[in-house]
């Protein structure tokens, strides 16, 4: 049933290109499978992360530029993109294979930012927008858990095993209640789920 | 969390800068908005399918970036009442 299954959906894919109605529309920039969208701190340029890499714009999205993050692995699927609420030039990436990188100016080099993670499957960066030094990132399979930095990925440190779900999104957010204080909100593959950033 | 779609992936979530209560949803059936940090939410662009992901400007809170599953980029100019594809 399952090979069927397959076999079926190739055969519709074919017979949608020969019929010229195959999704393409970005097949030419080379994005495919979206995970992630930000915007640097100045508002002038979008990061998009997928499952084809990083690309930048700086016309509102209308054209994409790959960004090519590391020599070492040329061809990574970037989950999540953050960008530091006050500089500009400061951006993390987290990615499935090889954890999280960051520039610091503005995504023209990258370097690995991965020490103390227990394993390099990134599915959510959140970056808090009181103390941008600070982040969380979700980490799947190998070392699988919440980590959290106040160095802005110098040093990693395991806090919380997560939220229940595939995750999908992180972000922290600075709720205005009387209390005060962080959320931490993720996507994951049973809703919108928050927690206090208690960790 | 009233208003979203039950039992379905968040994709994609963004915040505004200028107003933290004010939050995006990105999910298979559209694009989700609350004003109250997730008290409440109603779909905005009626037309959005499959977003992947959305981003806040973070120096304009009205505007609003989305992207569907393959890429597809849509701009918003008021906060996610309007959209205008961008290629």
């Amino acid at each position: 049933m399952h090979q069927w299954s397959r076999a079926s959906t190739a055969l519709l894919t074919v017979l949608m290109l020969l019929a010229g109605i195959a999704p393409s529309s970005f097949a030419a920039a080379g994005v495919e499978h979206v995970h992630a969208l930000a915007m640097e701190a100045e508002g002038r340029i979008l990061f998009l992360g997928a499952h084809t890499g990083l690309f930048r714009s700086e016309d509102g999205g209308r054209s994409w530029r790959k960004v090519p993050l590391s020599t070492r692995h040329p061809h990574l699927d970037v989950m999540a993109v953050v960008a530091d609420p006050k500089d500009p030039l400061l951006i993390y990436a987290g990615t499935h294979e090889a954890g999280v990188f960051r520039s610091e100016d503005g995504g023209t080099t990258w370097k690995e930012a991965n020490a103390g993670l227990g394993g390099l499957d990134i599915h959510g960066l959140a970056i808090d927008p009181n103390v941008p030094s600070k982040l969380h990132a979700v980490v799947r399979e190998k070392g699988e858990g919440v980590y959290r930095t106040g160095d802005r990925g110098g040093k990693w440190v395991r806090v919380d095993d997560g939220p229940a779900g595939e995750v999908k999104v992180l972000a922290s957010v600075n709720i205005p209640t009387g209390m005060g204080g962080i959320y931490l909100y993720a996507g994951t593959a049973e809703g919108l789920q928050r927690n206090p950033d208690c960790f | 969390m009233g208003g979203l779609p039950a039992n379905r992936t968040a994709n994609g979530f963004a915040v505004s800068a200028a107003d933290p209560r004010v939050m995006y949803v990105a999910m298979r059936d559209g694009l989700f908005k609350s004003v109250n940090a997730g008290e409440t939410w109603r779909a905005v662009g009626s037309g959005l399918k499959d977003v992947a992901a959305v981003a806040v400007n973070p120096r304009k809170p009205d505007e609003v970036y989305v992207s569907t599953t393959d890429g597809v980029i849509f701009r918003s100019r008021d906060g996610g009442a309007t959209w205008q594809r961008q290629q």
